[in-house]
């Protein structure tokens, strides 16, 4: 994954939240859908997961529940809840707003000023 | 922390061990799984696990992280520091000792005075809504007159015509005999309008109280009695309703007992009020209800729901404006009768709050000191724990993780403390309560309840922030540059720690000069007040008491009208002469120093009257406490006549009116005449004869030891009859071989009369300056405390000083220095810092010695012998600190300082 790209800081919990929203996953399964989902470009520590998962819950937009996994397994999965679901709504709405202030700002050509 | 994160913290606090053991089932499920893929890929097994730890990183670290992320991580550490916290203060047991006690001292002392303050000043009033309780006094601004009588039209104006009390009642307190019971008893009894229990909303325990639907104009034939007198007198039998007791001769129906934790709130005239009667005050005894006829006293009421105190007083000044107006004859202008109301509270405990601050500053001085004290121990021991911190901050620790330790190894130290004094203050308050004066209210209130214990609690985090707080931030400075470099042993007297030192010593000191300054101020008071003349010769004289009573129906007095009064007076007075022992005996109505209460029945009468050819400003402008004596008083008393003559055997009913004045009278109302041969007319009535003044004595204390200046006029017993009768003696016997044939003699002659406070008329002096002599012997003891500790503060910064400095001193001398050069050095030291801490005690105190007014007399706040012996005296106690390791600098032997290095 040599040309992976390193995650901008405080992204991580934003995908987190775009990963559980399109449903339950346990920890391992959110890694793996943020890679699958990236096109495995992303790295992430695999480690620094929990921290944000533990903290989102904290914050109650996702809620963890134990449950199966495929191999029989017990795990906890997380789901979005009601209150997470908005953030992950004004959180996009924001990066969106964010994201094309950014580039536009990028794309500004002498002529312009 | 909104909710759903305070229950989520909350989560872990609680099951931290399940949700510890869940995150670590998810990590390694992770890993395993993580594993398995890589399994999958190719891998070996053991290969895949080791790819996958690694891709993990640190377990241990990402726990911590999500520990820190739900807010618990700090939870873990403080476990660990008070562990570590704990362990040190059982590795020095003597330092452990020490602090613990003095802190259980100081907080114990803070914690028992402030639930004195919270009882007396602080906690509302026993009563349903108190805050809307009122004093209600008529004042005299224009004639310079407080607290007037009032009438009992004024007092209907109040209820109806001002629209802002809900309901008002005069008080009135006094001595009363109680007969028909087990024994005769003298009480303290209240009479009030038929209101009084409904404005306070008491509830009785047994029976019912009497209310508005009881009414009548004159008294009233029910009484209401405490919880108090109903086990004392009557065993708590609950059939003591309906039943008949006997008040001054008075058969009355009890109706009602009254809660056990009911107390009247005013002052009696010395303890409690168990007897309530009540009163329509416009019907027989009563003076006709008219405006001029001023006989009500001590107003009280209660403000309608929703009315402010200033929206109150507002309306009363209008009111009184409108009266003013309305009525002229009854209000001469310059008098500005005027009505003026204050909260309830503020009036019951307004002459002990200043001393209840006072001991509660001395206090707070002492547990400031006490923790300065444990600062310098702390401070000591983190000099000698400089490696540990900065092993710690080379370790990668945080300065703030290491001033958190620090704090909480104080924090631990200051709630050990904390709690032991709390423990010596539930164990000491009954003691402390024992000495408290007797005049302090409400004390049957004091208790360590909820507001008590949080006080507790303040005071032990605060004193263990002072005492952490500087060893903390030293550590967490100073700790690394320094300590790393020196090794390990003891660095020196670093400027940097001596400065802080240095400020700890000054403060210290500074607060010894402050709790000094005010004890001696306060015992100088005293000390001026037990030297004072009294007017009179107080040794050897045995004072005695009865009470005739007032019956309100005058068939039923046995001692009624001046003549039959005059007999027993006479009879009396033979018998107490005839007692083997006694010199000579004679008659007040008011015993010196006695009477805290003039507005009482049958106390002090503090009169209004007339002087002949002088015209009346005010309703009451002339007024004198009148006191009722027997020829004899003067002479038991050896007091002073000053210009005329004394009362004599002659001076009784029928014969020409006389009266002696004193010379406070004489000075107040005849300042450039002669006053004897004038006459005055007491109550101003014109229906009256007048009195001739026949002779002025030096002014005898009366109303305390402490007050002076209050006019006296006194008349013949055989004149002006008293029912408050209290015998003087002159003997050299005790009290307490007298009492019993005093008690034979009175029972003699009526055994329905009770006999009390039989004593010496030292005693009694010496009773009325209890609350003086508490305070004074308080804040002394603390003062020398505080100086004790202060003093230790700076042998031990010196000692430690010298000895951190052994081998700079060796090294000095070894290179010629002389003894006393080195003693200079260390002597200058200590001299410094005590003259820095004196100079800002006297500064505090200077500033703040007036605060201490109201609870002197004959010293001024600025007392210029008091701000010149106490820097004095605290001067010579820090040189005298400072000498003693000075001393053993010089000692130091320079071969043995320089082999120890």
């Amino acid at each position: 994954m040599g040309k992976a790209i390193d995650l901008l800081q405080g992204t991580l919990e934003m995908l987190i939240l775009k990963a559980v929203s399109l449903g339950p996953l346990h920890g391992y399964g959110v890694l793996l859908r943020i890679q699958q989902i990236s096109g495995e470009q992303l790295e992430i520590q695999q480690g620094s997961l929990y921290p944000a998962l533990y903290r989102l819950e904290h914050q109650g937009w996702i809620a963890g529940e134990w449950g199966e996994s495929d191999n029989n397994r017990k795990a906890k999965f997380y789901s979005l809840t009601a209150t997470g679901r908005r953030q992950l709504h004004s959180e996009t709405e924001k990066w969106n707003r964010m994201a094309s202030l950014i580039a536009s700002i990028l794309r500004t050509t002498p002529e312009e000023i | 922390m909104n909710l759903t994160r305070f229950r989520s913290w909350l989560k872990w606090m609680v099951k931290g061990q399940r949700l510890e053991s869940e995150m670590e089932t998810e990590v390694r499920f992770h890993i395993e799984s993580r594993a398995a893929d890589l399994v999958r890929k190719g891998l070996s097994q053991q290969e895949a696990m080791r790819q996958a730890r690694i891709e993990f990183g640190g377990i241990e670290s990402h726990k911590d992280a999500v520990r820190a992320s739900v807010g618990v991580r700090w939870w873990g550490e403080l476990g660990s520091d008070l562990r570590h916290g704990f362990r040190l203060l059982r590795k020095n047991p003597g330092f452990t000792a020490v602090a613990i006690l003095t802190l259980a001292l100081g907080v114990g002392a803070n914690t028992a005075i402030f639930s004195i303050v919270n009882a007396v000043l602080l906690r509302s009033l026993p009563y349903r809504d108190p805050d809307r309780l009122v004093r209600i006094c008529f004042n005299e601004p224009g004639v310079g007159l407080r607290d007037v009588r009032f009438s009992k039209p004024e007092l209907d104006d109040l209820q109806t015509r001002s629209g802002v009390l809900e309901d008002a009642t005069p008080i009135f307190e006094g001595s009363e005999n109680v007969t028909g019971t087990k024994q005769p008893e003298r009480v303290e009894g209240v009479n009030t309008s038929f209101s009084y229990f409904s404005m306070l909303g008491v509830v009785p325990q047994i029976g019912r109280l009497y209310g508005p639907q009881d009414f009548v104009p004159g008294f009233a034939s029910e009484a209401v009695i405490s919880d108090g007198l109903w086990r004392r007198a009557y065993g708590a039998d609950p059939n003591v309703l309906g039943g008949t007791i006997r008040i001054d001769s008075d058969p009355l129906t009890i109706i009602g007992v009254l809660p056990r934790g009911f107390r009247h709130p005013g002052p009696t005239t010395s303890g409690e009020a168990e007897v309530f009667g009540a009163g329509g005050f416009s019907g027989d005894p009563f003076p006709p209800p008219i405006r001029g006829n001023r006989v009500l006293v001590h107003g009280i009421g209660r403000l309608k729901p929703g009315v402010t105190l200033a929206q109150a007083q507002a309306r009363l000044t209008a009111m009184a404006a409108e009266l003013r107006h309305d009525f002229p004859t009854d209000y001469p202008p310059q008098a500005q009768w005027t009505i003026e109301i204050q909260p309830l509270q503020g009036t019951l405990v307004g002459n002990v709050r200043p001393m209840l601050l006072v001991l509660l500053g001395a206090v707070i001085l002492i547990v400031f000191i006490v923790s300065l004290n444990i600062a310098h121990l702390l401070l000591a021991r983190a000099s000698g724990r400089q490696q540990e911190m900065a092993v710690r901050l080379a370790l990668g620790a945080s300065p703030g993780r290491v001033v958190r330790q620090m704090l909480t190894e104080s924090a631990l130290l200051s709630l050990i403390g904390g709690a032991a004094g709390i423990v010596t203050a539930v164990g000491t308050l009954g003691f402390i309560l024992r000495f408290m004066p007797s005049n302090v209210p409400r004390l049957n209130e004091v208790r360590i309840d909820w507001v008590v214990l949080a006080f507790a609690l303040l005071i032990s985090i605060l004193t263990g922030l002072v005492f952490g707080l500087a060893p903390a931030l030293h550590s967490a400075k100073g700790a690394l540059s320094s300590a790393t470099r020196e090794g390990g042993r003891g660095s020196g007297y670093s400027t940097k720690t001596g400065r802080l030192r240095d400020v700890l010593i000054v403060s210290e000191l500074a607060f010894a000069v402050i709790l000094m300054v005010g004890a001696g101020l306060l015992l100088r008071t005293l000390r001026d007040l037990l030297q004072q003349n009294p007017g009179f010769n107080p040794t050897q004289v045995v004072t005695a008491n009865t009470w005739l009573g007032v019956p309100n129906d005058p068939r039923t007095d046995p001692y009624l009208g001046i003549s039959g009064k005059a007999a027993f007076d006479r009879e009396l007075l033979r018998r107490m002469n005839a007692i083997p022992g006694v010199e000579l005996a004679a008659i007040t109505s008011a015993l010196p120093t006695t009477n805290p209460n003039p507005n009482a029945v049958g106390g002090l009468a503090n009169e209004g009257f007339a002087i002949e050819d002088k015209p009346v400003e005010s309703s009451q402008d002339l007024h004198a406490e009148r006191i009722r004596v027997s020829p004899d008083y003067f002479k038991v008393l050896q007091a002073t006549l000053l210009r005329g003559r004394s009362f004599t055997e002659g001076d009784e009913d029928g014969k020409p009116l006389v009266a002696i004045i004193d010379e406070s009278t004489a000075h107040k109302y005849w300042p450039t005449l002669d006053p004897l041969g004038r006459r005055v007319r007491f109550a101003q009535d014109p229906t009256k004869p007048w009195t001739t003044i026949v002779g002025i004595v030096k002014d005898i204390k009366s109303d305390g030891l402490d007050i002076d200046g209050v006019p006296h006029i006194f008349v013949s017993v055989y004149q002006d009859p008293s029912k408050q009768v209290s015998v003087v003696l002159r003997t050299s016997l005790p009290a307490a071989l007298l009492e019993p044939q005093i008690r034979h003699e009175i029972e003699g002659m009526d055994p329905g009369l009770p006999v009390f406070n039989v004593v010496s008329m030292n005693d009694i002096l010496d009773r009325s300056l209890a609350s003086r002599r508490f305070s004074a012997d308080l804040v002394g003891g603390f003062a020398g405390l505080a100086v004790l500790l202060a003093s230790i503060g700076i042998y031990g910064l010196l000692a430690y000083m010298v000895s951190q400095r052994s081998r700079e001193i060796g090294i000095r001398m070894a290179l010629g220095a002389g003894r006393g050069g080195v003693l200079k050095l260390f002597l200058q030291k200590g001299i410094v810092l005590a003259g820095l801490g004196i100079v800002a005690g006297i500064v505090v105190s200077a500033s703040t010695a007036s605060l201490m007014g109201s609870l002197l007399y004959g010293v001024r706040p600025h007392d210029p012998v008091v701000f010149v012996i106490v820097p004095l005296l605290l001067f010579a106690v820090a040189v005298l600190a400072s000498y003693l390791p000075a001393r053993r600098a010089t000692k130091v032997d320079p071969m043995i300082a320089l082999r120890e290095s």
